[in-house]
């Protein structure tokens, strides 16, 4: 071997040693043009609603009965039109937004809590406590759970923190399952039988060894969560039973919109657009994550 | 002089291959897995390819049958009795596949349909090409499963794959490419799955075809060792190209190319002789 | 088989009494319930309320006379619906929403299947892409959303089709329901059955059926078809849940009267016993789902054994 052909192959184990899995799992997401501009479109909807409101005239809450049911239009200030109470559609819609994503990532969050705890317990210690955890799994999976939240939120009232807990609490099994599944194939694995060897303690291998190797699938998981929380929290609202005025999320403003779309369709098509938008966002990436972290031939 | 040789072998030809490249497009660009590849295989001759995975071998065979996945092309010859198969429409390539030319493949666990019975796994391939009825075509099933040494029995018919252990798909797998008395059976790595007794009766199976029934094999495999108990001439192929080829004999005893001599000395010295 | 049946059917037990007992509990501790001391109802609910429930005995033995009366189909009074059963509410509402749950179904299925196989064949051609763009609108565009643009669309600016009513079963009243009810369903599936099919055709035992010379069309028919659609079936129970809760909202926008709607007055209403009694409907239901669907796996697939 010549000395140019050295320098080459100690380039390329150069190149080689960054490529963990993670970042061969970012460069090909960044490949993926669906999911990249996808991401772009959630930065920006989460921005502008977080930050929107400040920046325009209209208050949210503010009723104007001088312009009711005003169409689109850049004169009055009124970009998105006004609803039947004169309040600017698209303050209501970027608050809507606030509360629609971060229902949507509280719900997740405390669903994929207890999804991770629930499913790495049940798989690693296994044996009867697995075969009984699973079991109720499959018992609430029986369960027509939407139902069950519209019941909760029945009898407990319409409460938003509430409405939090109780997707969460109903979301949780999927994670639940995936969670199992992977932490009995890890505990499998060599480095796991070597903490054992090592003496250490079931409580530090599950939250150093175990949970740390789970983060592919759960994120996956999470972004195609989120999208499901949020039409949860919007079906909700649109039966009447989510989030209470003056407060709005989109769900609320598609069933007004939806009542009041012979008089006023952007009322429907505007709020229906940004939460559509956000959905199809919310998949591109879910999609784009899977190929990345799990890739197939297809 | 190379055009002599054929021309005196012409009548017993029976597939020749010439300048064979394979491709695959990839995430990484094109890659040439099969790099000008020249064979060619007699009537009743066993014709044994060894090389790494990974060194073209399969796909050079995949690419004469059409079984390349989808994301391969290849150009070149592939003669089979005065017939084209690579530039043949997929409705006159299919006459033959099956037919004519038979395909075993490395994997007996997951080459079979799971939810397909045996007995229609193997009828349907002669009721296709042959037009037997469905009855006709189960009792040459029965005599076919004779020859792979399996018991004739209606149970076995009746069975589905994942009843059957890795010897039987295996065999089962030689079964179906024989139901339509071929010319030529492809073996891709036939006996690699399998366990060392099952691999010898398995590779007995080959011998009786080929000196029996006179039907060309082309035996694909890693295993030297399974090569030299079988063909009578041996190619030799690295990095999509072929590196030596001769009389099995020949390139044993006194290989010329430098990884044919590596290869050579990787079998333990006790196999040797 | 019949066997396996009775063994699921044990099973299911525990997850059906845990549902009534929810409704039972529920009826009893939830503001403005039936048995909450701040009523002020109709006499004539009163007593109905009092004699079904026999609330003079103790609390143990009024739960096995729930149950017992359920398992005759006896699902009390109605709190809010002053002469009726829930029985009776429940019958009312089940023609409307069992013909659009069984058509969107059975439209979902087949259609979502035949979709997903034919982009599977044709991967990566502009079929293929329009198939999951079309689906991709399926899966965003939430049906309390789709709904009503297509009673918009169709109804009001196009004029073509009803956007309200039962009409008694008319199939023009029905289009526009069913659409709603489906899209997303056909979506999902196809999507689905996409993903399994070409799984499958990558499959070493469909290599196996390529190299015997059949023809593409008896292979996609014998040998990918059975063994992709699994995952449907599989997908059979979510896929019924999602249309029940789908068939909620769809009720409600298109005016029908089924039991959805019914729900949905119910829970805004706190008519308990219809709420409890619709609840317990839609798990039996689901539990019988998941039997066929574990019937349908074994049939499809020979390794399962029942």
């Amino acid at each position: 071997m010549n000395k140019q052909e050295n320098i080459k192959a100690i380039e390329i184990s150069k190149t080689l040693k960054g490529r963990s899995l993670w970042v061969d799992a970012r460069r090909r997401l960044f490949l993926n043009k669906a999911a990249v501009i996808s991401l772009f479109t959630l930065i920006i909807i989460s921005i502008v609603s977080v930050f929107g409101p400040f920046f325009l005239q209209y208050n949210f809450s503010d009723t104007d009965w001088g312009s009711i049911y005003q169409p689109p239009s850049f004169e009055t200030g009124h970009y998105l039109g006004t609803d039947g109470n004169g309040r600017d559609l698209l303050v209501r819609i970027l608050h809507g937004g606030r509360l629609s994503l971060s229902i949507g990532l509280i719900a997740t969050f405390v669903s994929v809590f207890i999804g991770v705890l629930y499913g790495t317990i049940a798989g690693f210690f296994g044996g009867k406590l697995d075969i009984f955890m699973m079991r109720i799994v499959e018992i609430l999976y029986a369960m027509p759970y939407l139902i069950f939240v519209i019941i909760l939120m029945v009898v407990f009232g319409r409460n938003i923190y509430f409405l939090f807990i109780a997707i969460g609490a109903v979301e949780w099994l999927t994670m639940a399952r995936i969670v199992r599944g992977q932490t009995i194939s890890l505990k499998e694995k060599e480095f796991i039988e070597t903490s054992k060897a090592l003496g250490q303690s079931n409580t530090l291998i599950i939250v150093k060894h175990i949970i740390p190797n789970l983060a592919g699938p759960i994120i996956v998981y999470i972004t195609l969560m989120v999208p499901s929380v949020i039409i949860l929290e919007s079906f909700l609202s649109f039966l009447g039973l989510g989030v209470q005025e003056p407060l709005t999320s989109w769900g609320v403003l598609i069933s007004e919109g939806s009542r009041e779309m012979e008089t006023a369709w952007w009322l429907l098509i505007f709020p229906g657009s940004f939460m559509v938008i956000t959905l199809a966002s919310l998949n591109f990436i879910g999609d784009g994550l899977r190929d990345a972290i799990d890739p197939k031939e297809y | 002089m190379q055009s002599i040789q054929k021309n005196i072998k012409n009548s017993d030809l029976l597939l020749e291959v010439n300048n064979l490249n394979v491709f695959f497009d990839t995430a990484d660009g094109k890659i040439q897995a099969v790099k000008d590849v020249n064979l060619f295989i007699n009537k009743g001759e066993c014709l044994g390819i060894v090389g790494e995975s990974g060194s073209g071998k399969t796909q050079t065979f995949f690419s004469i049958t059409g079984l390349l996945s989808s994301n391969g092309y290849c150009n070149g010859s592939a003669i089979f009795k005065d017939f084209d198969l690579i530039s043949a429409s997929e409705d006159k390539k299919r006459e033959y596949l099956g037919k004519s030319i038979g395909f075993i493949f490395q994997d007996p666990m997951t080459s079979l349909t799971p939810h397909m019975k045996i007995g229609e796994q193997l009828s349907e391939i002669a009721t296709f090409h042959d037009n037997l009825s469905k009855s006709e075509a189960l009792k040459r099933a029965l005599n076919v499963l004779d020859i792979v040494k399996l018991p004739k029995s209606r149970n076995l018919i009746n069975s589905y794959p994942h009843e059957l252990s890795g010897g039987m798909k295996q065999r089962i797998m030689i079964a179906i490419s024989l139901m339509c008395s071929p010319e030529l059976i492809i073996a891709d790595e036939p006996t690699t799955a399998l366990d060392v007794t099952t691999q010898s009766e398995i590779l007995n199976i080959f011998n009786d075809l080929q000196k029996g029934m006179g039907i060309s094999i082309v035996l694909i495999s890693h295993n030297i060792g399974v090569i030299a108990e079988t063909s009578d001439r041996v190619m030799v192929m690295k990095g999509g190209k072929v590196v030596e080829k001769g009389s099995t004999f020949d390139v044993l005893t006194s290989p010329k190319d430098e990884y044919t001599k590596h290869l050579l000395s990787c079998i333990p010295p006790w196999l040797e002789g | 088989m019949i066997k396996f049946i009775t063994k699921r059917l044990i099973i299911a037990i525990p997850t059906l009494l845990i549902i009534i007992a929810f409704g039972f509990i529920m009826m009893r501790v939830a503001p403005g319930g039936p048995f909450t001391n701040e009523r002020a109802l109709p006499p004539e609910i009163e007593r109905n309320i009092q004699e079904a429930y026999n609330l003079n005995k103790p609390i143990y033995e009024q739960f096995f006379i729930y149950i017992k009366n359920l398992s005759v189909g006896d699902f009390g009074p109605s709190f809010k619906y002053k002469d009726f059963t829930v029985k009776e509410l429940i019958i009312s509402g089940l023609p409307v929403s069992a013909t659009l749950g069984l058509s969107s179904i059975f439209i979902s299925l087949i259609l979502g299947s035949f979709l997903g196989i034919i982009a599977a064949i044709r991967k990566n051609t502009y079929f293929d892409y329009s198939i999951m763009g079309i689906s991709l609108i399926g899966i965003c565009v939430p049906s309390f959303v789709m709904a009503p643009i297509l009673s918009l669309f169709f109804g009001l600016y196009l004029g073509l089709l009803p956007t309200s009513g039962w009409n008694g079963g008319n199939i023009f009243n029905l289009i526009l329901p069913i659409t709603a009810l489906s899209l997303p369903q056909i979506a999902v599936i196809s999507r689905m059955m996409r993903s399994s099919t070409i799984e499958v055709l990558n499959s070493n035992f469909i290599r196996t059926a390529k190299s015997k010379g059949l023809k593409s069309s008896y292979i996609i028919r014998k040998h990918v078809i059975r063994a992709s659609i699994l995952p449907i079936i599989e997908y059979l129970a979510p896929a019924s849940a999602g249309l029940m809760t789908g068939s909620i909202i769809v009720e409600q926008i298109f005016g029908l009267p089924g039991i959805g709607r019914y729900f949905v007055v119910g829970a805004l209403q706190r008519d308990y016993t219809l709420v409890s009694g619709v609840m317990i409907l839609y798990a039996s239901l689901l539990i019988i789902l998941i039997l066929i669907t574990d019937i349908l796996r074994a049939y499809l697939d020979p390794r399962v054994k029942i």
